[in-house]
């Protein structure tokens, strides 16, 4: 299969290459769950690492799954393979590989346990591969585990599972998530923190920290310390995130990402779609979504039907290409909306 | 600290719609050099009439349709660029400027203005001003006669090798001179080499899919090859149907126009075949020597219905996709 999307500027310098800094709350970043400390990690059952994911809350940053149920919910005999995901295919974001790479004992520690839930024995790394401009070099295997390098335009996130044919199905987790869940084995803590990313031209101090769930974007970027006022905070990729107006009422949740401030002055750009056809020869689901763009424009819904906009995967491809710079993504996931309340609808009468 | 609120993402590709037509003017400049080289500053003259009547008349129109008239939006440029290049030069204005005011008016802006135009304003204006004009259209002055502006042509005009061609009498024309563009033939249509070049440029540029340009002209070459009208050997005749008229023009810079032309890779290849074979079938049949625009007009009503049976086989494979 043709492998459609775009080429991105990484930018994951410097924050990809600095130190896993620490910025918790210290009320609440040494909570533990009840229970005896594990004593021996290798008698430890499948059960009780579930039990063990559940007493302490996590959550995959990548989907937003509670970890002990998606480890629950795995059929057994349906993946051969558990893969620790830090592919990072957005710009800016390192929030998955900096911690791999810092915390390795912990995330592979958490890669193994995995496996041992799922009775699995084969376990990979999965990084990015479209890294070029890196002060670093990303290494073949953390601690003897493979790193498998993920080729393809962004979005790759999706893709991920098609890089591995030769094993019959893989269970994705998140790094984060896995450094969690050894920390909760050997020191029954409860995940009260993630790892964002905080970067973007105002942020005087660009790198990757471990935060506590709860603070507020003020205090994060106050933390980094901001060198000009930003027009733009995002949480979340540049692809993906979400703008925000007011940083102090906007907290850190398990999923977010990263942080990102930046100052510049985008010029008011007013043009109607021309047809060009660079979101059709992008767009990784092969939708058209200029053709959604214009029916939700011209609200005629009940012909969206052909044009299957509740295949869109949120990617934002489409409005990147658009050299209109037009909010196509944003017309596509209304439509997406649209047809999946359509659907719903219909399921009830 | 004051922040905007904007939609995903928050990031965009550098390039946007003006670039996209900046780069077809930027190589249909270096055509009129072509131009004026050859015929002298009467081509810069049409080109200047040409395109100050596309543009206001463009600005006209969007203020009477009610809409604010956008300084960044070149098309109308780009159409008045490319009119009389397909036109001998030294036609007489009358001629350039119904073209423009035809392409820009009742071609573009009836329709709903850029984006929304479903024929090429150029070529809609070309043949608007073939039916108007057929004498003056086709008769194309000598390379380095210099045209006096404003007046009536006194120099010789002659009829170019897709006169020959299609009263199926063999060209006298050098293959190298006609390379060069050194043949009587439309204004910009005839310097193969440059239009070559403009070609790449626009291709490595990605302001034109390479699909269009080279399923249409590969077509029009494979048709040449195997019924060749005259009684050379297949590979002249495929050298002179390409090089005389305005075929690898069309090819290069009317085709390749992104707004009426299908927006998936497959469909514009089969649309490229499609108005490649019409454009040699109404050379050699139809009642101009050179009427591979029209075969462009015509495909361009059916660009829609193309990209609609390939989003009816999208459908299906996107169906297979999820249930593998």
């Amino acid at each position: 299969m043709i492998s459609k999307g775009i080429i991105l500027e990484q930018y994951k310098e410097p924050a990809l290459s600095r130190d896993l800094r620490q910025f918790t709350n210290a009320a609440t970043v040494d909570s533990t769950f009840n229970g005896p400390l594990v004593e021996d990690v290798q008698s430890l059952t499948g059960e009780d690492i579930i039990e063990i994911a559940r007493k302490a809350e996590i959550v995959d940053e990548r989907d937003g799954v509670l970890l002990y149920e998606k480890l629950r919910t795995v059929k057994k005999g349906s993946i051969t393979a558990v893969v620790a995901d830090a592919i990072d295919d957005e710009p800016y974001i390192s929030s998955q590989l900096n911690p791999l790479l810092q915390l390795k004992e912990d995330a592979i520690g958490g890669l193994k346990l995995a496996a041992k839930v799922l009775g699995v024995s084969s376990t990979y790394v999965a990084v990015y591969k479209n890294l070029i401009d890196l002060e670093m070099k990303i290494p073949t295997s953390v601690l003897n585990v493979p790193v498998k390098r993920i080729r393809g335009k962004y979005p790759v996130e999706f893709r991920i599972a098609e890089s591995f044919n030769k094993e019959k199905g893989v269970l994705l987790i998140g790094v984060c998530a896995l450094i969690h869940l050894c920390r909760a084995v050997r020191e029954n803590r409860i995940a009260t923190t993630c790892f964002i990313t905080v970067a973007g031209n105002c942020v005087g101090n660009p790198a990757n920290i471990e935060v506590s769930i709860g603070m507020t974007v003020t205090q994060i970027l106050e933390h980094c310390g901001l060198i000009d006022d930003p027009t733009r905070v995002l949480v979340g990729g540049p692809m993906t995130g979400i703008a925000v107006k007011n940083t102090d009422q906007t907290i850190i949740t398990t999923t977010t990402r990263a942080i990102l401030a930046y100052k510049d002055d985008e010029k008011e750009f007013h043009y109607s779609c021309v047809g060009c056809g660079k979101c059709v020869q992008v767009c990784p689901e092969m939708l058209t979504p200029y053709m959604i763009y214009h029916l939700t424009e011209k609200k005629q819904m009940f012909r969206l039907s052909l044009y299957d906009p509740q295949q869109c995967i949120g990617c934002g491809t489409c409005s990147y290409v658009c050299p209109s710079r037009l909010d196509v993504s944003g017309a596509v996931k209304r439509a997406k909306q649209y047809v999946r309340a359509e659907r719903q609808g219909g399921a009830d009468r | 600290m004051k922040l905007k609120a904007s939609y995903a993402p928050h990031i965009r590709y550098s390039e946007n719609a003006q670039t996209l037509m900046d780069d077809t003017v930027i190589v249909l400049a270096v055509l009129y050099v072509m131009a004026f080289f050859y015929y002298g500053v009467v081509a810069l003259h049409a080109g200047l009439v040409s395109i100050l009547t596309c543009y206001l008349a463009d600005c006209i129109c969007t203020k009477l349709r009610g809409q604010k008239i956008n300084f960044r939006d070149h098309s109308a440029i780009v159409t008045g660029m490319i009119l009389p290049l397909l036109m001998p030069a030294g036609i007489h204005m009358v001629a350039i400027i119904s073209a423009g005011l035809f392409a820009i008016v009742i071609a573009k802006q009836v329709f709903g203005g850029v984006g929304q135009n479903i024929f090429n304003p150029a070529a809609a204006g070309f043949a608007f001003t073939a039916l108007c004009f057929p004498g003056q259209m086709f008769s194309y002055p000598m390379p380095f006669d210099r045209l006096p502006i404003l007046t009536e042509t006194a120099s010789k005009l002659v009829r170019g090798p897709a006169y020959a061609l299609k009263f199926g009498s063999i060209p006298t024309n050098d293959l190298v001179d006609m390379l060069l563009g050194n043949f009587a033939g439309p204004m910009g249509a005839t310097n193969i080499l440059v239009i070559l070049a403009c070609l790449l440029f626009l291709i490595f540029r990605k302001t034109v899919r390479w699909q269009l340009p080279v399923s249409f002209l590969g077509t029009a070459a494979l048709y040449a090859f195997f019924f060749p009208r005259i009684s050379l050997s297949p590979l002249q005749s495929v050298a002179y149907e390409l090089m005389s008229g305005m075929v690898l023009f069309v090819g290069v810079f009317v085709i390749t126009d992104p707004v009426t032309s299908p927006k998936r890779d497959s469909s514009k290849l089969l649309y490229g075949i499609v108005a490649g074979l019409m454009a040699m079938l109404f050379r050699q049949y139809g009642g101009f020597e050179d009427s591979s625009i029209f075969a462009v007009l015509l495909m361009n009503a059916f660009a829609p219905l193309i990209d609609l049976i390939s989003e009816y086989i999208h459908k299906a494979v996107r169906k297979g996709g999820r249930a593998v």
